[in-house]
């Protein structure tokens, strides 16, 4: 007579693969995943409270901290959402600065995560290649902006100073293809790699939509549903949404490798344009009478990790009176619930590492 | 989908400039778009204190008819679970519940998230104090 006895399990909180601070309390029978249960809350700041108490020029440098490999993007949020309801249209070239700084940081990001992924799988050199790469972003950002990853370079109406050092990006941009076709040669035809991906994790459209998973994990699902399409930065920038039907944790990473493909694109497109028009012409809101009209406000971006949006509910204050992140790392934490179930605790964190979350996201 | 020819079919329902307002058969409504309207996805519920009740906005999507629709409903200290509906409401219910204090009836597993098991109260919330002893600011009350 045999009998099983179920084994709980804590994955995390300092794992060194749960990028940031997760618990996964999961229940095995042997090395079979029964249940898995995500605890947060390890890294929970109260972005939300906090924007309360604070105006709204207060809480603009905070908001780059919600996702600190992509705080353009956050910035980019609420600079939006405080332009569209005072009805403040930027001007063309600020407009292409936004989307140059917003392609590079969605490169650095992508960058990280591949480096991060492979050595979660155990591969180590890869993440010195993408680190390589990424540190010239990094320097550029730090060159324009003062800062490596906190930039609060997005201002209301604007951004904080007129671009430059155009000649770095195109450095950047014809250095990374070439690099990325290296990654190709030593990560997309490694046995072990595929091994493990290929037909791992997979991730049903329908399964996928339920749980709100978006951006490039929805994509990689076969649903063709970028943000970007609508935005009003990207109307007059020519590019194709990455759409994939592999489904599993190989075709997310192919389609986080196309994408890196795709914004340079976008970013080249940006380097012809910003040298065509060089008219820096600013709107900016004064800091000391910025008050939101009665009402509430909604804007949303194509973040790298997801659809991000913001809402606003104003009550004629300098500062909001509710305001709520909607991040998209928060529901592919929450989509482990159903997507480790009847895996292999090995497989675990190769299949949590493919959706790319980050905690600071997740908790806010 | 235009919102005003929802009304003859779910009565009950109110529109308030972009949002569907409903009563109380929240969980019917939302069943009822997402059967006959596609609305799949569920991107977001926000919760606001508006002083004497919790608005909760749900902000659905079709990925179909790429269309979107705001529901509003307010509640007091009790709501319906939609978690059977959208698993992402699992997620967004137990943040509420963590942050509001709102109940949802039929939530599998609702439970303290951000906040420690045994806190009192719900930090954003309007009437919320932080007073808790437990805090180091909040020790020395009487000398500052």
């Amino acid at each position: 007579m045999t009998t099983t006895t179920k084994l709980k399990l804590n994955l995390g909180p300092q794992h060194p693969s749960t990028h940031g601070v997760l618990r996964l309390i999961l229940e095995l029978d042997g090395e079979k995943i029964l249940s898995c249960e995500p605890d947060i809350g390890y890294l929970h700041r109260g972005m939300e409270r906090m924007a309360e108490g604070l105006t709204y020029v207060q809480y603009l440098p905070t908001v780059d901290r919600i996702d600190y490999l992509a705080g353009f993007f956050y910035s980019e949020l609420l600079c939006r959402t405080v332009e569209q309801a005072l009805g403040v249209s930027l001007s063309e070239r600020v407009k292409t600065i936004r989307v140059t700084m917003l392609e590079l940081c969605r490169i650095a990001s992508h960058l990280l995560w591949i480096g991060a992924f492979l050595m979660d799988l155990g591969a180590v050199s890869p993440f010195f290649y993408a680190m390589r790469e990424r540190e010239m972003i990094l320097r550029y950002f730090e060159k324009l902006t003062g800062q490596r990853m906190m930039y609060n370079y997005f201002v209301f109406g604007g951004v904080r100073k007129d671009i430059d050092y155009l000649y770095d990006i195109e450095d950047i941009i014809n250095i990374i293809p070439a690099k990325l076709n290296d990654y190709e040669k030593i990560i997309s035809e490694n046995p072990i790699f595929i091994q493990r991906t290929k037909n791992k994790g997979i991730l049903e459209p329908e399964l996928a939509i339920n749980n709100s998973i978006t951006g490039v994990n929805l994509r990689a699902s076969g649903i063709n549903y970028d943000l970007r399409n609508s935005d009003y930065l990207y109307t007059d920038i020519d590019f194709k949404p990455i759409v994939m039907s592999g489904k599993d944790s190989f075709t997310r990473y192919k389609a986080r490798l196309e994408e890196i493909r795709e914004s340079i694109k976008i970013v080249k497109t940006c380097i012809t344009k910003l040298k065509k028009n060089s008219n820096f012409e600013q709107k900016l809101i004064n800091p000391l009478t910025l008050k939101l009209p009665d009402g509430e406000f909604y804007s949303e971006i194509e973040a790298p990790r997801g659809l991000a949006s913001v809402y606003i509910k104003s009550q004629e204050q300098d500062k909001p009176y509710r305001l709520k992140w909607r991040t998209g790392s928060y529901y592919s934490v929450n989509l482990l619930r159903k997507l480790l179930v009847g895996e292999y605790l090995n497989d675990a964190i190769a299949i949590s590492g493919s959706l790319d979350f980050i905690l600071p996201e997740v908790d806010k | 989908m235009n919102i005003e020819e929802l009304k003859p079919i779910l009565n009950n329902i109110y529109i308030e400039g972009n949002k569907i307002c409903v009563n109380n058969n929240l969980h019917k409504t939302l069943a009822f778009l997402k059967d006959n309207y596609y609305y799949d996805m569920l991107k977001s519920i926000t919760a606001v204190d508006i002083k004497n009740a919790i608005e909760l906005i749900y902000n659905l999507y079709s990925t179909e008819n790429e269309e979107e629709v705001l529901i509003s409903v307010k509640v007091e200290k009790e709501a319906e679970s939609v978690s059977d509906l959208y698993d992402s409401a699992i997620a967004d219910e137990n943040e509420i519940y963590d942050m509001f204090g709102v109940y949802f009836n039929g939530h599998e597993n609702l439970k303290r998230l951000y906040m420690p098991e045994n806190w009192d109260g719900y930090p954003l919330r309007k009437d919320y104090v932080q007073d808790d002893t437990r805090l180091a600011w909040n020790d020395n009350n009487d000398e500052a």
